[in-house]
């Protein structure tokens, strides 16, 4: 969890997600292979799906623990996503209810804003938000853009960190908040985050396995809905 | 298999909306959503995207009614109206909707107010099958009580 303390926080390595529509597998693939996104997932926004990977996130950073949580069905999912805050980026204002609906479901606290300015006045002091969904297709600030501002005081803050120990690992804090970034085109998506130095490179392995775990999730939430 | 009339009619109406192509599973997801806490979610929904669905479409009107036309524009007005098509899962509007970008692509200002004339007539007949369908849903009243139908 992100506090506005100094020493002894909890810190979360970055991912980033994408989220798209019509993604066929050949860019799934190329997506994966690129190092980008562990997962890539329609846009418009699924309610289990969009649960379902914001766990993930949330839960990758403290222990390795990829599959462990997510095969128990909503209810524990429910439980790792209770109380967590979330900021949706998106200037559609019928996506963003519906994307604000989905979460809302596992009983996350949400925060709209239609663009990336007026998120980005939201952080101007230090905010508790777990992750960010992004829209990064919006025409006045894409989400990239909004997201470097995010990004710099992330590492100011792990600069003031340096030579700070994580209480679990012993690793040096890496504050990063979640960004899961929404859009209906992938692969321009893909490179755009990737010049933007939003890859995640750190366990590419790991990745790939972590979406198939939360596609094996959802799944089986699918296999529930039609009763 | 519903024993009330009432809401077997709705429940074929309901499936109608999906063979006839008017919605797809995004709808399913939207109905997913709803549940006690939020009873009306789709209708809620649904009546955001007629808000700004109907401002989108007067823009557009709007910017057909000056040439030459701003293809640059157009398209992006369409984005919007796409986006909000999608999210609630209107299928034939989502797909008159990508046409008509194509045309602005394309820059063929003929092919857009073909296709901004047929998107418009998609879009009314959806509003119309979802307006009854909602209408048919509250005279059913919800599942649990054993309401009189009106």
């Amino acid at each position: 969890m992100l506090e506005g303390k100094q020493n002894g926080q909890v810190f979360k390595l970055p991912k980033v997600i994408l989220l798209a529509t019509n993604i066929t597998n050949v860019e799934l693939e190329k997506a994966k292979a690129a190092g980008f996104a562990d997962t890539v997932i329609m846009k418009p926004m699924r309610a289990s799906m969009a649960a379902a990977c914001l766990q993930q996130v949330l839960g990758i950073g403290k222990k390795r623990q990829a599959g462990k949580n997510m095969l128990n069905g909503s209810m524990a999912l429910q439980g790792l996503l209770c109380g967590k805050k979330i900021l949706v980026v998106d200037d559609n204002m019928v996506h963003q209810r519906v994307v604000a609906g989905a979460l809302k479901k596992f009983e996350v606290a949400v925060e709209c804003r239609e663009s990336g300015k007026a998120a980005l006045k939201l952080l101007q002091r230090p905010y508790c938000f777990d992750a960010y969904f992004m829209d990064i297709q919006m025409p006045e600030m894409n989400g990239f853009e909004a997201t470097h501002p995010i990004r710099m005081m992330e590492s100011k803050a792990n600069k003031q960190m340096n030579g700070g120990m994580d209480e679990d690992s012993g690793r040096k804090g890496e504050w990063h908040v979640p960004i899961l970034a929404m859009t209906a085109d992938v692969i321009h998506a893909t490179y755009d985050a990737l010049n933007a130095g939003w890859m995640d490179v750190s366990k590419p392995f790991e990745e790939a396995k972590l979406y198939q775990v939360v596609a094996e999730f959802f799944k089986s939430t699918r296999s529930n809905c039609f009763t | 298999m519903e024993r009330n009339p009432m809401r077997r009619q709705l429940a074929i109406m309901r499936q109608s909306l999906f063979d006839q192509g008017h919605v797809d599973e995004q709808f399913v997801q939207l109905e997913e959503l709803q549940d006690d806490a939020n009873p009306n979610f789709v209708e809620e929904v649904v009546t955001l995207y007629y808000r700004d669905s109907a401002r989108i479409i007067l823009n557009i009107e709007q910017a057909l009614e000056r040439k030459p036309f701003d293809f640059r524009k157009l398209d992006a007005y369409m984005h919007q109206f796409k986006g909000s098509s999608s999210s609630i899962g209107a299928k034939k509007v989502k797909a008159e909707s990508t046409l008509f970008r194509e045309y602005c692509k394309s820059g063929n200002g003929e092919g857009c107010m073909r296709s901004f004339q047929q998107l418009k007539k998609e879009y009314a007949t959806l509003r119309k099958k979802l307006g009854a369908y909602f209408q048919l849903a509250r005279q059913a009243g919800p599942v649990e009580t054993a309401s009189r139908p009106k």
